[in-house]
């Protein structure tokens, strides 16, 4: 028990140091290692084993492909494909605000791409119309955690790399569409709420005509959801090819369909893309090594045998599992709570009967939630800034979302079919 | 000599970065090809996937390191935010000392697994050792430790360093 203690505790208290969490796992793996006397090398082959895969190789590609489509126009062009659907109803734009987070999930992945594209078009359009800053930032921050479960979400492909590759990216992909409509929906029945509520305006009808135009011009971006989807389920790509071949198609249709990104701003957007997916490559490595220590060290046996004994069943587990993640959520960002709690929590929910492919998108749906949640919440953070409002204005009012969220996260871990039903249908 | 060293990690990290994004580019590239030859040629090639992982590797420890030296690594900051400005300057010592033992680590280790496994050679690259796998962990591990002594004896890179030349360009 010393050594779990020894390797938690070092993690724990260098984290508070304030250094960065992926040297953290690493340095707690080497004094862990130490500890048992497991040689250096080997810590040193784990930490090389953990980015030397070729699934891997899907996220770099899906964070670029998203960078490309959330700079070069297509996040306009997609709230102006959510206009069509939502029409003059009261809180309109709101709406549109969500609706237009859904497509962009479906292009981008990322809940802090989906802010910063969605929020930049969108908050100023809302406070112009008379809705409150921190009302617009507030839908737009939430309506972004839609990303990090309707595909291509690549904290899926993260989830799956840390459940050692056993459960495959297609089911996880097909298993977060409807947890990720169901957060959105549910997302949008606050905003309309609200809306007659408070008197917010209504949105702006859009003729036949101009939907035709509107849908055409946006079809174009739409095709990477089907390149990537279709792809995958009909067994032409692997999610790693199909993310390499979007990724190309997404610079193809930017820089000679579109046109509105210029030559000169691609070094930039490399530079920049560089430094997020080193960031979150190196936090993968050295948590491929924290989690070969775990392994030696049987922590996650250990952490069942403590489950067993205080839960009876599965749907108590479920929500101290629940309880446990979205206090994580509070403090940790979404890749290293996904790294370190899969190995850990994996096996005790299995040894229940939870289905591994359910489980995930309950930990996404935590961990999502865990990205607007302060003192360390990401999207918090990019939406006060592109809102420009600050962090304790925004948290005051998020408590009616904060609520709407637990509402779909209650209904996504007590109803297993929201998340099986889709990936059972389509990959049997 | 200090603003000779400044110049150097100013130099190193742009290395870093382009070496990093080269890769990058070169996997979004490679990938599609192999893509291509087993629809479009019939004929599969077997060293799209061996690259791209080698590639990757070299891609997230030296762009790793750049991404350390640009300060965009996840920290938790609630503690450190918390106390007062003496007791967080220490904190800080406390994690660059933390920082340098995990790159010294990396730097001796990492050079011990490539010189123990130089002489066996990869199964899809007969030519390539395998040493170089592992190459950049050392490698990684040397930058890492060289933007530390910079942040130590420099302080933090000047607001008109090349890291922060990657914003999108204005209107």
């Amino acid at each position: 028990m010393i050594e779990v203690l020894i390797l938690l505790g070092s993690f724990l208290v260098l984290c508070m140091l304030g250094m960065p969490v992926a040297y953290t796992l690493g340095l707690a793996a080497i004094i862990g290692s130490l500890w048992i006397d497991v040689p250096l090398e080997a810590v040193m082959i784990q930490i090389s084993s953990g980015v030397n895969s070729f699934s891997l190789l899907a996220i770099p590609f899906f964070v670029l492909a998203g960078a490309i489509m959330a700079e070069g126009g297509m996040a306009v062009r997609l709230v102006n494909l959510a206009r069509i659907f939502v029409g003059a109803i009261r809180g309109g734009l709101s709406v549109v605000n969500v609706i237009a987070s859904t497509f962009f999930s479906g292009v981008s992945g990322s809940s802090v791409a989906d802010t910063a594209s969605i929020g930049s078009v969108l908050i100023p359009q809302m406070v112009k119309q008379g809705y409150p800053k921190v009302f617009a930032t507030n839908v737009t921050i939430c309506g972004s955690v839609q990303a990090v479960l309707i595909p291509p979400s690549h904290n899926a492909v993260l989830y799956s790399l840390a459940a050692g590759g056993t459960i495959s990216v297609a089911q996880l992909f097909l298993a977060g569409v409807l947890p990720g409509l169901l957060f959105g929906a549910c997302v949008i029945g606050l905003c309309l709420i609200l809306s007659y509520r408070r008197g917010y305006p209504k949105g702006e009808p859009v003729t036949l005509r101009q939907a035709g135009q509107i849908a055409v011009d946006a079809l174009w971006g739409l095709v990477t959801v089907v390149i990537i989807l279709g792809g995958i389920l009909s067994g032409v790509f692997t999610p790693t090819e199909s993310a390499a071949v979007a990724c190309l198609y997404a610079f193809l249709v930017t820089m000679f369909i579109y046109r509105d990104y210029r030559w000169a701003e691609l070094p930039m957007l490399l530079h920049r893309v560089t430094k997020m997916v080193a960031m979150v490559m190196m936090l993968i490595g050295f948590s491929a090594a924290f989690g070969y220590m775990m392994a030696l060290m049987q922590v996650p046996a250990k952490a069942t045998q403590f489950f067993v004994t205080v839960a009876s069943n599965k749907y108590e587990l479920l929500m101290m599992i629940n309880i446990l993640l979205i206090a994580l959520g509070t403090f940790m960002d979404m890749a290293p709570m996904i790294l370190i709690c899969t190995p850990i929590l994996l096996p005790v929910v299995m040894k229940f009967g939870i289905d591994p492919v359910h489980f995930g998108m309950i930990l996404l749906v935590n961990s999502g939630i865990g990205l607007i949640t302060p003192p360390v919440g990401p999207t918090l953070f990019v939406g006060c800034a592109i809102g420009k409002v600050t962090m304790e204005e925004v948290s005051r009012e998020l408590w009616p979302f904060y609520a709407a969220m637990c509402m779909a996260l209650l209904i996504v871990t007590y109803v297993p079919a929201v998340s099986l039903w889709l990936p059972h249908l389509l990959t049997k | 000599m200090r603003a000779a060293y400044a110049l150097a990690m100013e130099r190193l990290y742009l290395a870093c970065i382009v070496v990093s994004a080269s890769a990058l580019v070169a996997i979004t590239l490679v990938i599609p090809y192999g893509v291509f030859m087993r629809y479009a040629m019939n004929s599969a090639s077997s060293w799209p996937e061996p690259f791209s992982v080698l590639a990757m590797v070299l891609f997230s420890f030296v762009g790793g390191a750049a991404a350390y030296r640009a300060g965009v690594h996840i920290c938790v900051q609630m503690l450190t935010n918390a106390v007062a400005p003496a007791a967080r300057v220490w904190m800080a010592r406390l994690a660059d000392l933390a920082m340098t033992a995990t790159a010294l680590f990396m730097l001796f280790y990492g050079a011990q697994l490539v010189r123990v496994t130089w002489n066996q050679t990869i199964a899809e690259f007969p030519t390539l050792s395998v040493g170089l796998t592992y190459l950049p962990i050392p490698l990684g591990g040397l930058f890492t430790l060289l933007f530390i002594i910079e942040r130590l004896w420099l302080g933090a890179p000047p607001s008109t360093s090349i890291m922060y030349r990657d914003q999108p360009l204005a209107e």
